[in-house]
């Protein structure tokens, strides 16, 4: 594969490591920034990429445990800060906007970052169950449990507590 | 038909609309049979229809030009070529380093070789054919008069006339090691040889019996006693031959 073919292979999985980035960030600046670094990475380790290997999981991967790193990273930090237990409130305007507008959303934004990107990658992207155990690097069968856990818990906050998780995230 | 219950793969499957018949069927039955069951599994199709139909919009958003490959590409090679460069100003220092090393450590061997002032104070005389001599007398009493008056009164002169030399005279040279004195001798056929000698200097660097050349110049050097000694002549067939004879006859 030519670099001009790379680029625009690369290119239009943008949109959707764009989403996958702030539905993940929360945090519109910090979605870019993942975007751009993993497409950095990308092109950095384009090589090692295995050729059966779906390009979309291969860059949601690498996007993963980017984002992955930058949190252990930055909890490591307050630690170190002593400010542990005072977790920041992400900054997320435009998916305010949009949680503020249906309960499903709102209960979606609420979920832990691991839920979240389950539900998107399996509902959302349409990736295979394998794909998924393949980002996670865990057993189908865990991403199976886990994926269950995932909509019981996009459920259970999207019924009845339709209100409260909206009123929450726009403080 | 099986009555167990599906696999949780078949019911995420199945709300995923992944699962092709018969097992949908199988799914659709065990549902039938269990409402609790089935209400939860509605539920998440729902929410994930619902994921699917929201979460379509964000893709309309235009990427940023920072994030477009073609872009980062060329980042990435700026980067890397500014990585090359540094890297090698790094190797021109450490070679520039290395040459520097290599050059100061040949200007320190000039001193290091040894009886290397034998060998310039030969030069400075024996080629005028010992014009500049302070002394200058074939009387070999004279001579070892001289030298054991100013360099040591153990040195013994060597008695070359057996070897067709005659001295010519003698001549001082301070040297770092202490006062140095050079004899002169010739064959009267326009051979000049010299005999030099001086104190070890003040870490008695004694030397080990040897001979080496430099710059058409043969020197032969050995020490006894407490001086050093150096036989020097002309590097060539007639140099070689005297400078043997006497250094059979001085040492």
């Amino acid at each position: 594969m030519s670099d001009p073919h790379i680029d625009d292979a690369l290119r239009t999985m943008l949109p959707r490591l764009r989403r996958f980035a702030l539905w993940l960030a929360r945090d519109a600046h910090a979605a870019d920034d993942l975007v751009q670094s993993t497409m950095e990475r990308a092109l950095a380790k384009w090589n090692s990429r295995r050729d059966d290997e779906s390009l979309r999981a291969w860059l949601f991967a690498i996007l993963y445990r980017l984002f992955l790193d930058g949190k252990r990273r930055a909890s490591r930090y307050a630690l170190l800060l002593g400010a542990l237990g005072r977790e920041e409130e992400p900054t997320w305007p435009s998916a305010e906007r949009v949680a503020e507008a249906h309960s499903t959303l709102a209960a979606f934004a609420a979920l832990p970052d691991e839920q979240r990107s389950l539900l998107l990658w399996v509902t959302v992207e349409g990736l295979s169950y394998q794909e998924v155990a393949g980002i996670l690097g865990v057993p189908i069968g865990t991403v199976m449990s886990r994926l269950s856990r995932a909509r019981r818990a996009l459920r259970a906050l999207g019924d009845g507590t339709t209100e409260t998780p909206a009123l929450r995230l726009l403080k | 038909m099986t009555t167990s219950p599906p696999s949780e793969h078949d019911i995420h499957a199945y709300v995923d609309g992944h699962l092709d018949e018969p097992r949908r069927s199988h799914v659709e039955r065990y549902l039938a049979r269990d409402a609790e069951r089935a209400e939860e599994v509605q539920a998440w199709r729902q929410g994930a229809q619902q994921l699917r139909a929201l979460l379509a919009g964000d893709l309309a958003s235009t990427a940023a030009p920072a994030m477009d490959p073609a872009v980062i590409r060329g980042r990435l090679r700026e980067r890397r070529v500014r990585r090359v460069a540094i890297a090698a100003g790094f190797v021109l220092c450490l070679s520039l380093g290395a040459m520097g090393g290599w050059m100061a450590r040949g200007m320190g061997k000039g001193a290091m070789e040894p009886m290397a002032d034998a060998m310039q104070a030969y030069r400075l005389l024996a080629v005028d054919h010992g014009l500049g001599l302070d002394i200058s007398t074939p009387n070999e009493n004279d001579l070892r008069a001289w030298l054991s008056g100013r360099v040591g009164a153990d040195v013994r002169l060597p008695d070359l006339a057996d070897a067709g030399f005659r001295p010519m005279g003698g001549r001082l040279f301070a040297t770092d090691q202490g006062p140095a004195a050079m004899v002169l001798y010739d064959d009267g056929n326009g051979h000049t040889v010299s005999f030099y000698v001086r104190p070890p200097g003040a870490a008695r660097h004694l030397l080990p019996r040897g001979e080496r050349e430099d710059g058409g110049l043969l020197a032969n050097y050995w020490s006894s006693g407490d001086h050093n000694f150096a036989v020097v002549a002309l590097a060539d067939a007639a140099g070689r031959a005297a400078a043997q004879k006497i250094i059979s006859k001085a040492i």
